[in-house]
C-alpha cells in the first residue's frame, strides 16, 4: 500500500519535523498570493503580457520595469503575473486529469472484478515502468507540442499512481464489511461508491494531489522549457526561462525571474501539502505515511 | 532462491514482456493513427518530386497493410533491430549506441556525485541539533522544488561565461562534465540526504547501536560502521525512481550544456517526428528499467538481514 | 513544402557585405582580417556551428548547412565570383547550345578525388544521375536542376549534359555544393555511407564525421585546383580543421569567449554588440542573397483574396522596425522576395511598401471590413478579420517565433486577428497542398533570382502530391511571362530586367510580404586568420591559417 502512494515530493513534503510553524505559515500565504495572481492577474500589475514595446527591448529592472524588459519589450514582470495562470493551469489541469481518470480506473479495479482489476492494473504497471520524462517525449512526439498535450502526457503518467491508491482504498473497504452491510441494507453499488468508497479515499488523494501539483508543474514547465509544452507567445514561465536562455548573457532578468517564480510557487506547494499531510491524515510527521 | 522468489521473479519477469509489448503496440498504433502520413513526416518541410514520394514509401514499406506493418516491426524488435531512423540515414540501434557513452558518463558521475553529497549532509546532521536539521531540510526543499533546468543555466552563466572557471562546452575531459554533472546532481542529493538521515536517525536509536555506544565507540565510527549501511538500504527502493529521473534529467542538462547524448538523440527526433528513434530510445529504458527491478528484488533479501529472516 | 532549414541563413550568389554598423571590412571573395600577414602552413583551425545535416551528403540532404561542412571537400565544375560571374573550375569552359539545352563541358586534366579516383567526365555524368535518381531521394540538389535529363560522357574530358527544356540558371545551380563533386567510387557505396562520410577532390579531406559532434578534416596535400581567381593556389594551409556542432546560441558563444574554439558561425544577433566589444575578437556578416525570409499571403482563398485587404496588411505593419529591433540591424529590413545583390534584384523597389496604417485602414474600409466585434477585430457581414497562419513553431530558428508574435500584436492594431494553425512537420506538407491556410512564411534558397520562378509562378502552386513552393498560390500571365522568358535567354542584362518587373509586380499585387534579409555572422578570434566567404555567404577555410600564440 505504501509503495502505491509514496512518491518522493511526498517524502519530501512530510519530512521536515523541524519545519517552523512560521515557515509554513509563511509558505501558505506565498501560495494564496500566487493562487490570487492566477485568478486575477490585474490586481497586481496593470500591464499587458503581450504588448510588446521594441524600443524599450532588453531593458534591466528599475522603478518602471521591476523585473526588466524582454527582447521585444515585454514588461517581464507583467509576463511572471500573467505566467502564474499558465503555469498554475497546467499543473494543476494535469494533476486533476490524473485524479480523476485515477480515480474512475482504481474503483474499477477495485470493484469490477478480477480481470478488469487485472487489465488496469498491467496498464498502470506499463506507464510506470517507461522513465516519466521519455513518455512524456513519446506521446508529445505522436500528438505534436503544445499545452493541451502535455497536460495530457503528465496526466498520463501520473495517473496510474492516483489509480492504484484508490484501488487499494476501494479494497480495503470491500473487504472491511462495511459494503456486505450497505448491501444487505439494499444500497445500490452506486451508492456504495458514492457513499463510503470515495469519502474514504477523498483524502488521502487531495493532499497526494496538493503535493503533486508540485511534481506537475516542473514536469510541464521542463516540457516548455524544451519547446514542446506552452509556447510562446504564452507567458508560460518555463517558455519564458526557454525564450530568455538566448539572452542570458546580456539579460540575466529574463530568465532568473520565470525559473524564481516556479521554485517559489513549488517550494510553497510542498511546504504547504505536508503541513495538510500532517492535518488531515494526522500522521506521523517524519514517517512519511508508513506508520499508519 | 526460495520457490516464492522464484515466482514472484518469474511473475515479474512476465509482467515486463507484457509490458514491453504493450509499449511497442501503442506507440506503433499511435504513429499510425495520428493525422499526417509517415511519408509526409519523414518529408517534413522539404519539397520533393511524387518520385521521390514513392520511393520513400516504397523504402519504409508504408504501402502495406498496417497488420503486415506491425508483424515485421515486432519481429524485427525481437531481434534486437529496432528500425531505421526517418530522419538520420542510420539504423535506430547505431545512432543509440553512438549517443550512449556520453550520457551514461554523464549519468554516472551526475549519481556519483548526488551519492555523496547526499551521504556527507546526511551522517553530518542525522541526529543533530533542531537547527542543524532544519537548516539541512531546508536546503532539500529547496533542492527539490528548483528545476533542473534552471540549475544549469545559472551555473553555466555564472562559473563558465562570467568567470570563466569551466569551458562552456563540454566533452573536454574531467572539467566540461563538472557543471552538467552538478546540476543533475543537486535535485537529486536533496531527496537522497533526506530519506537517508530519516534511515539514519531510526538506527541511530537502536538497540545495537546503543550497545555500541555502550562498549565506548564514538560517535563518528558508530555513524560510518553501524549506522551508514542501514540508511543506505531505503536508497536501494528508489533506484528505479532515480533512473527514471536520471533519464528526464539528461534530456534536460544535455540541451542547456549543448552536450551530445541520448538526450539530445531524443529532441531532435521529437522534434523531427522521427518515430523509430523515440521508440527505440522508449524500448531501451523501459529493457533497462525492468532489468534493474529484477535485479533489484534479487538483491534486496542479499543486502537486508531483516527480509532474510522473514523468509 | 519549403525550406525550414536547420541554418542560420541561406542564399548564394554575389557575397555582399552588410551593415557597416558593424564596423568591419570585407572585400568581394576576399578576406577581412590580417591583410598583408604571412600565412602560416600548419595547424589545427576550430570552428562552431549551430546547426547540421542528418544527412552530409549535399545531393540529398534538405538542411543547407551541408554545403558548409562538403564545401572544404567538394569541387565543384564551376565557379561563382564576388560579381555573381560563372568561373572555370573543375570544368575550363563550357559551350551552350542554341536551343540552351545541351551544356558541353570541357573538364580540367589531371584531377584526382581524395580516394585517388580520377575526375572525368564519367564522374560528372555519375554525380548528376546520383542527384536526380529518385532512390537519393534528393530533398534540395535536384530541384536546382528539374529540367535535368542526362550526361552524355563524349570522352574522358568531354561531358554533355542535356536538359529537357531550357534552363539558364543551370551554371549558378553547378557552382554549389549541393551539386558538388563526389568520387563515383564513394557514390557506389549507397546513401548510408554517403550521410556520414563525402569523398571529394577539394582541399580539405574528411576524417570522421560524428552527428551532434561534427566533423574533422586534414589537408588535401596535392590539391591544385582552386577555382580561376581564387586569393592563392596550391594546398591549404590548415593542417587541420574541426568543425564542432553547438547548438546552444550562449553556449557557442561562450566557447569562443572562453578560448574553446577559434571561430564560430551563426552568431545571434543579440550577442554582436557584446562580442565586437570582446578583446581580440572581430564580427563579420555577409548577407545572404538568394531568397529574403518573407511571408506568402495566400491569394486563392480567404481574406488575402482581395488585393486591398494584402496591400493593408502590408503597408499596416511597420515589418522595417520590428525587424530593426529583434536583430539589432545585423539582419536588415528587405523589401524585395530576393535579397540585395543578388544578379536581378530591383533596386528601386524599396519605394514601392511604404509603412501607412492610415492607408492600409483606408484599404481595409474599402475591401467591406469595416465592422468591428467586442474584440476590436474588423468584421464583414459578421464575420472577423481572421488570418490563418501556417506556422512551424518546433523549428522556428533566428527569433521567427518572436518575430512572428509581434507581427500578430501589429496586425492586431490593424483589426487583423493572426492565428496560429497548430501545424507540425508530419501535418506542413497536407495542409501546403491543400491551401488550407492565409499566410505562410519561409526563406527560399536558391542560386540567384530564379527563385522568383519558384516563388511566383503558376506552374509551382503547390498541388496535391505535395511539390510546389508558390505558397501565395499566385497566378498572374504577366509574371509567368516574364519568368519563361528568363529560362531562354543567357543574357544577364535582360534576365535582371525580367526578374525586377517580376518583383515591381508581385510587390504591388502583395503577394509577398518581405520581411528580412539573412545574414551569416561569423566571429572570430586571435588565433584564427583568413576566413574567407564562399558565394553563398559561408565561410570558407581553403585560405584559412592560424597564428599561434
Amino acid at each position: 500500500m505504501t509503495h502505491a502512494i509514496d512518491t518522493p515530493r511526498r517524502r519530501i513534503a512530510g519530512a521536515a519535523l523541524s519545519r517552523p510553524r512560521l515557515g509554513r505559515w509563511c509558505a501558505a500565504l506565498v501560495l494564496a498570493l500566487i493562487v490570487l495572481t492566477a485568478i486575477a492577474p490585474g490586481l497586481f500589475t496593470s500591464g499587458v503580457p503581450h504588448e510588446a514595446d521594441p524600443l524599450a527591448a532588453l531593458r534591466a529592472p528599475s522603478g518602471a520595469h521591476p523585473f526588466g524588459t524582454d527582447a521585444i519589450g515585454r514588461d517581464v514582470f507583467t509576463r511572471v503575473v500573467y505566467g502564474a495562470r499558465h503555469s498554475l493551469v497546467a499543473a494543476v489541469g494535469a494533476t486533476v486529469l490524473a485524479v480523476t481518470a485515477g480515480t474512475l480506473l482504481g474503483l474499477v479495479a477495485g470493484l469490477a472484478g478480477r480481470i478488469a482489476d487485472e487489465i488496469i492494473m498491467r496498464l498502470a504497471d506499463i506507464t510506470l515502468s517507461l522513465p516519466t520524462l521519455l513518455l512524456a517525449l513519446l506521446v508529445l512526439t505522436i500528438t505534436g507540442p503544445g499545452t493541451l498535450n502535455s497536460i495530457y502526457a503528465i496526466a498520463l503518467y501520473t495517473a496510474p499512481g492516483y489509480a492504484r491508491l484508490v484501488r487499494v482504498q476501494s479494497m480495503v473497504i470491500r473487504r472491511s464489511g462495511y459494503v456486505e452491510a450497505a448491501t444487505a441494507l439494499g444500497l445500490t453499488r452506486a451508492r456504495i461508491v458514492v457513499r463510503h468508497i470515495v469519502p474514504n479515499a477523498f483524502i488521502p488523494l487531495l493532499v497526494l494531489a496538493t503535493i503533486e501539483v508540485g511534481t506537475a508543474l516542473v514536469a510541464s514547465s521542463s516540457l516548455s522549457f524544451l519547446g514542446l509544452g506552452a509556447r510562446p507567445p504564452a507567458p508560460e514561465w518555463g517558455a519564458m526561462l526557454a525564450g530568455g536562455r538566448d539572452y542570458f548573457s546580456v539579460a540575466w532578468w529574463i530568465a532568473v525571474f520565470p525559473g524564481a517564480a516556479i521554485t517559489l510557487t513549488v517550494l510553497s506547494i510542498t511546504v504547504v501539502g505536508g503541513a495538510l499531510q500532517r492535518r488531515l491524515e494526522g500522521l506521523d510527521p517524519s514517517g512519511g505515511g508508513r506508520n499508519r | 532462491m526460495t520457490a516464492t522468489t522464484r515466482r514472484r521473479l518469474l511473475t515479474r519477469l512476465a509482467t515486463s514482456l507484457v509490458v514491453i509489448w504493450g509499449a511497442i503496440t501503442v506507440s506503433f498504433c499511435a504513429l499510425h493513427l495520428t493525422p499526417g502520413d509517415v511519408e509526409d513526416a519523414i518529408v517534413g518541410t522539404s519539397i520533393v518530386t511524387p518520385q521521390v514520394r514513392a520511393q520513400i514509401v516504397a523504402e519504409y514499406g508504408l504501402d502495406r497493410p498496417l497488420v503486415a506493418q506491425y508483424g515485421s516491426y515486432l519481429g524485427r524488435v525481437l531481434r534486437g533491430d529496432l528500425g531505421h531512423s526517418y530522419q538520420r540515414h542510420e539504423p535506430v540501434v547505431t545512432a543509440i549506441a553512438s549517443q550512449l557513452g556520453p550520457s551514461l558518463l554523464l549519468a554516472v558521475t551526475g549519481m556519483g556525485l548526488a551519492l555523496i553529497l547526499a551521504t556527507a549532509t546526511a551522517l553530518l546532521t542525522a541526529g543533530r541539533s533542531r537547527w542543524v536539521r532544519g537548516l539541512a531540510s531546508g536546503a532539500e526543499l529547496v533542492g527539490t522544488s528548483v528545476p533542473m533546468f534552471w540549475v544549469g543555466i545559472l551555473l553555466l552563466t555564472v562559473f563558465s561565461f562570467q568567470l570563466g572557471w569551466f569551458p562552456a562546452v563540454g566533452g573536454d575531459g574531467l572539467t566540461g562534465l563538472l557543471l552538467p554533472a552538478v546540476s543533475m546532481a543537486l535535485p537529486v542529493a536533496a531527496l537522497l540526504s533526506q530519506v537517508m538521515r530519516e534511515g539514519l536517525e531510526r538506527v541511530l536509536h537502536e538497540p545495537f547501536v546503543l550497545t555500541a555506544r555502550a562498549r565506548g565507540m564514538g560517535d563518528t565510527a558508530v555513524r560510518l560502521r553501524h549506522a551508514l549501511r542501514h540508511a543506505l538500504l531505503p536508497v536501494v527502493t528508489l533506484a528505479g525512481w532515480l533512473f527514471g529521473l536520471m533519464l528526464g534529467a539528461m534530456v534536460v542538462i544535455e540541451k542547456v550544456f549543448s552536450r551530445e547524448g541520448l538526450g539530445g538523440l531524443m529532441l531532435d527526433a521529437v522534434a523531427g517526428k522521427d518515430l523509430p528513434v523515440v521508440m527505440g530510445v522508449v524500448l531501451i529504458s523501459a529493457f533497462v528499467y525492468v532489468v534493474v527491478n529484477v535485479a533489484l528484488d534479487l538483491l534486496y533479501p542479499l543486502i537486508d538481514p531483516r527480509l532474510q529472516e522473514e523468509r | 513544402m519549403h525550406v525550414l532549414r536547420r541554418r542560420g541563413t541561406r542564399g548564394s550568389g554575389v557575397a555582399v557585405m552588410l551593415a557597416a554598423s558593424l564596423g568591419l571590412t570585407a572585400c568581394g571573395g576576399g578576406t577581412a582580417q590580417d591583410r598583408g600577414a604571412t600565412p602560416v602552413l600548419g595547424g589545427t583551425l576550430r570552428f562552431a556551428v549551430h546547426a547540421e545535416p542528418s544527412n552530409l551528403d549535399p545531393h540529398a540532404s534538405p538542411s543547407d548547412v551541408t554545403g558548409l561542412l562538403t564545401r572544404p571537400v567538394l569541387d565543384s565544375l564551376v565557379a561563382m565570383d564576388g560579381a555573381g560571374r560563372i568561373r572555370p573550375w573543375l570544368a575550363e569552359s563550357w559551350k551552350v547550345s542554341a536551343d540552351h539545352r545541351t551544356y558541353t563541358f570541357t573538364l580540367r586534366d589531371g584531377v584526382r578525388f581524395s580516394d585517388g579516383t580520377p575526375f572525368d567526365a564519367a564522374a560528372v555524368k555519375a554525380n548528376l544521375d546520383h542527384v536526380v535518381d529518385p532512390r537519393t531521394k534528393s530533398a534540395l540538389a535536384a530541384g536546382l536542376i528539374p529540367s535535368y535529363r542526362e550526361t552524355e560522357v563524349v570522352d574522358a574530358r568531354t561531358a554533355r549534359v542535356e536538359l529537357s527544356r531550357p534552363h539558364s540558371p543551370l551554371l549558378s545551380a553547378l557552382s554549389t555544393p549541393y551539386l558538388g563533386m563526389q568520387s563515383p567510387a564513394a557514390l557506389k557505396k549507397g546513401p548510408e555511407f554517403l550521410a556520414r562520410q563525402i569523398v571529394g577532390s577539394g582541399p580539405f579531406v574528411m576524417e570522421s564525421f560524428v552527428p551532434r559532434q561534427g566533423a574533422v578534416y586534414h589537408r588535401n596535400p596535392n590539391y591544385a585546383w582552386p577555382p580561376q581567381g581564387a586569393a592563392h593556389t596550391g594546398a591549404a594551409r590548415l593542417e587541420r580543421l574541426q568543425i564542432r556542432t553547438i547548438p546552444e546560441d550562449s553556449v557557442r558563444v561562450g566557447a569562443l569567449t572562453s578560448g574553446q574554439v577559434d571561430a564560430i558561425g551563426g552568431v545571434p544577433p543579440v550577442n554582436v554588440e557584446q562580442l565586437r566589444a570582446g578583446s581580440g575578437l572581430k564580427v563579420d556578416s555577409r548577407q545572404a542573397p538568394g531568397g529574403t525570409y518573407n511571408y506568402y499571403p495566400n491569394t486563392a482563398s480567404g481574406p488575402f483574396t482581395d488585393v486591398r485587404v494584402r496591400q493593408a496588411f502590408g503597408s499596416g505593419i511597420d515589418f522595417a522596425t520590428i525587424v530593426e529591433k529583434l536583430y539589432f540591424g545585423v539582419y536588415e529590413p528587405s523589401s524585395s522576395p530576393v535579397a540585395p545583390g543578388t544578379a536581378g534584384y530591383a533596386p528601386d523597389i524599396g519605394d514601392l511598401r511604404r509603412y501607412d496604417p492610415q492607408a492600409a485602414a483606408a484599404l481595409l474600409d474599402q475591401a467591406g471590413w469595416t465592422g468591428r466585434d467586442p474584440q476590436g477585430y474588423r468584421t464583414k457581414d459578421g464575420r472577423r478579420l481572421t488570418i490563418r497562419w501556417m506556422f512551424v513553431k518546433s523549428i522556428a530558428r533566428e527569433q521567427r517565433d518572436v518575430l512572428a508574435e509581434q507581427v500578430q500584436a501589429a496586425a492586431r492594431k490593424l483589426g487583423f486577428e493572426v492565428r496560429f494553425l497548430d501545424v507540425t512537420l508530419s501535418t506542413y506538407a497536407g495542409v501546403a497542398a491543400r491551401g488550407d491556410y492565409d499566410l505562410a512564411d519561409f526563406s527560399w534558397q536558391r542560386v540567384d533570382a530564379d527563385a522568383l520562378r519558384d516563388l511566383f509562378h503558376s506552374a509551382n502552386v503547390p498541388a496535391a502530391d505535395g511539390a510546389g513552393s508558390n505558397a501565395a498560390r499566385y497566378s498572374d500571365p504577366q509574371v509567368d511571362a516574364w519568368l519563361d522568358r528568363t529560362l531562354r535567354t543567357e543574357d544577364p542584362a535582360e534576365r535582371a530586367e525580367l526578374y525586377a518587373d517580376v518583383q515591381r509586380k508581385v510587390i504591388q499585387d502583395a503577394a509577398v510580404f518581405p520581411v528580412y534579409s539573412p545574414a551569416y555572422v561569423l566571429a572570430v578570434g586571435e588565433r584564427a586568420r583568413d576566413i574567407g566567404w564562399e558565394q553563398q555567404a559561408y565561410p570558407s577555410f581553403y585560405g584559412a591559417w592560424v597564428r599561434e600564440r
